[in-house]
């Protein structure tokens, strides 16, 4: 694999369907939905204690995650079979350009329209920040997971796309991964610990909801300092969505441990957490899915996918 | 200097492997290639000399398009031995692309970009550089006579031209070995003149060319050699000229007084067939019948306007080939 090839690869991808869509008006109507919904958010937090930022912010990322996992799927769901169905992957393969370049170069031309989307929810972001009450790390590390997670959708996609002779079951399937991203570890999880029963059953199956995009971007976002009560106890900090998420989840993951911020001081270890497992996992499956595509566009091929006729 | 090298190269030998590349652009020997219950490749010989254009006939479902397949790298072949510019397609894919042209039967271009930039990006995938790709590209463009569509959008061309282009990005490279399927289909008489044209002079620049095509008439004008392939496997490998000579065909004769004629067709024992404005049915007869009856006729008297073969060689013979079949 060479850095020339990929980026040929993503060159010529990039070309091809900026000249394809309305991308003025796909991304005008991106930015139009995240301003409407900062300013109704941010019109909503008026009156609410503590600095706005930090709920605007959590609110703000998690609505960016939802329509990312949204958008995402339709990046790359028909980048190998479409190309196919068109006639012109056969002459792609002919061509100098390795597999694994096509490959890599298909999901980082899709991943790069995504990290474009991203980008543009960054002015809302800083209207977030200058509300105040975010720390940099934070910023920085909710916007790189959100990235990452963009990057294992496409991924998904892409193999999808690969292994499946038409565009049209790809994209299906690819929309029903994202489901069962999100909905499905919920789901199971929730499912699961209603069988064993018992006060314990979470911390069997925490597991379960570790690949969830939301688990994972919520528990991974690095904790604010804490404020302070009346009294002057350490409290968190009130309207973190973010926050709150990833602190029910690690609780789930050991509920003998109450509360963190709890009057007397307890002697239970704080619970791990729970984002490196499902943000490896979820990593591991995008990688896997951009070796499956490389493989299933190395040539000459010995088996093709039913219904696949090479060109 | 390619002739002093042929007559050195070893011939291929069945059963013994002795090749050199100097001679032959493409060898394939007892290829098998089946897709789940089905057999499209049932043990194919072909050969395809340097310098000469080599047609690959036969009926659909014969294997012509999954033998290209195999050919141009993108098909594994279940068994037998493939050699393309000297290289084996299996081991050293790569090698070969940089070697080999293949223009598919059906295919599709990049609508939205030039013609110049789509073949700029093909070049680019061949890590032509910078001055070499611009040359080739200029050259491309003038030998599919393309050139006043350089800066418009690959869409507006019609099928013929995205069939020229097609075979431009596939010599982009200077292949010496290109492999084109069924690349007259969809040209009208004067680009399918051009074509011929342009396998000629690539033939002759000593480049390995195979066409598969349906087109016989036309591929007896662009082939020096021909391949019968049918049910998968090979049934004739022949030099196009012996063909014509060895090959028993109709023939037609029209002369200014058709009763003289007839009279004289008698007298020499022809069974005449029907006759019509074209001209009188002759019996089927090797070329050389043929010129023997045409002088005798002459020398009886008879003014001869047309004396010729009905159809092509290549189409008699191919018709010969699928009957076999029933």
């Amino acid at each position: 694999m060479s850095l020339y090839g990929v980026m040929l690869v993503v060159r010529q991808e990039f070309r091809v369907r900026l000249r394809t869509g309305r991308w003025r008006w796909l991304l005008g109507s991106w930015v139009a939905v995240l301003l409407l919904f900062t300013a109704l958010l941010d019109l909503s937090l008026t009156g609410a204690t503590g600095p706005r930022g930090v709920p605007l912010f959590g609110g703000l990322m998690l609505f960016v995650l939802a329509l990312v996992l949204i958008i995402s799927p339709a990046l790359t769901a028909q980048s190998v079979n479409g190309d196919r169905e068109r006639g012109t992957l056969a002459t792609l393969q002919v061509t100098r350009l390795t597999a694994t370049e096509i490959a890599v170069g298909k999901l980082l031309a899709g991943w790069g329209v995504g990290l474009v989307a991203l980008a543009l929810a960054l002015p809302f972001v800083g209207w977030s920040i200058v509300e105040g009450g975010m720390t940099v790390l934070r910023t920085f590390v909710v916007l790189l997971v959100v990235a990452l997670l963009i990057g294992v959708v496409c991924a998904i996609s892409l193999g999808l796309s690969a292994l499946l002779a038409r565009s049209i079951t790809s994209a299906l399937l690819s929309y029903l991964a994202v489901f069962a991203l999100t909905v499905g570890t919920a789901v199971t999880f929730g499912l699961s610990a209603g069988v064993i029963g018992g006060d314990r059953a979470t911390a069997k199956v925490w597991w379960m909801l570790a690949p969830n995009p939301f688990v994972v971007l919520a528990d991974a976002t690095p904790k604010l300092p804490p404020a302070f009560d009346i009294q002057g106890h350490e409290i968190p900090q009130p309207g973190d969505p973010l926050g709150e998420l990833g602190r029910s989840v690690r609780q789930l993951r050991d509920p003998d441990y109450y509360d963190e911020y709890a009057d007397e001081p307890q002697h239970h270890p704080n619970p791990g957490p729970v984002w490196p497992y499902g943000l490896t996992f979820d990593l591991l499956v995008g990688a896997g899915a951009v070796w499956l595509t490389a493989r299933q566009l190395r040539t000459p091929a010995a088996r093709l996918p039913r219904g696949i006729r090479v060109a | 200097m390619r002739i002093a090298v042929r007559r050195y190269a070893v011939s291929i030998v069945r059963g013994g492997w002795a090749v050199t590349d100097t001679e032959y652009g493409v060898v394939a020997r007892g290829v098998t290639r089946g897709f789940g219950p089905v057999q499209a490749l049932r043990g194919l010989d072909l050969t395809v000399p340097y310098g000469q254009v080599t047609a690959l006939v036969g009926p659909n479902g014969a294997g012509k398009t999954t033998l290209l397949l195999i050919l141009a790298t993108l098909l594994r072949p279940d068994f037998g031995e493939v050699r393309v510019a000297g290289l084996d397609p299996v081991h050293d894919p790569s090698g070969v692309r940089s070697r080999m042209g293949w223009m598919p039967d059906v295919f599709g271009v990049y609508e939205q970009l030039t013609v110049r930039e789509y073949l700029a990006f093909f070049a680019a995938a061949y890590r032509l550089d910078g001055a070499v790709s611009n040359q080739r590209i200029s050259d491309a463009l003038l030998r599919t006579h393309l050139f006043e569509y350089a800066n418009r959008p690959v869409h507006i061309l019609s099928r013929g031209q995205k069939q020229r282009l097609a075979l431009g990005r596939a010599m982009l490279h200077e292949p010496a070995v290109l492999l084109l399927d069924e690349p007259a289909s969809g040209l009208d008489p004067r680009s399918r003149v051009e074509l011929r044209d342009l396998l000629r002079a690539l033939a002759a620049a000593g480049v390995a060319v195979l066409v598969s095509s349906h087109i016989l008439s036309e591929l007896e004008e662009i082939a020096d050699r021909v391949v019968f392939v049918n049910e998968g496997r090979t049934v004739d490998e022949q030099d196009i000229h012996q063909l014509a000579a060895n090959h028993m065909s109709q023939w037609r004769v029209r002369a200014a007084d058709p009763d003289a004629l007839r009279a004289a067709l008698e007298q020499r024992g022809v069974t005449a067939g029907a006759s019509s404005g074209a001209g009188t049915e002759l019996p089927a007869m090797t070329e050389d019948a043929a010129a023997e009856l045409l002088a005798g006729l002459i020398s009886d008297g008879v003014r001869v306007v047309a004396f010729g073969p009905v159809g092509s060689h290549l189409e008699t013979a191919y018709l010969a080939m699928t009957q076999e079949r029933r």
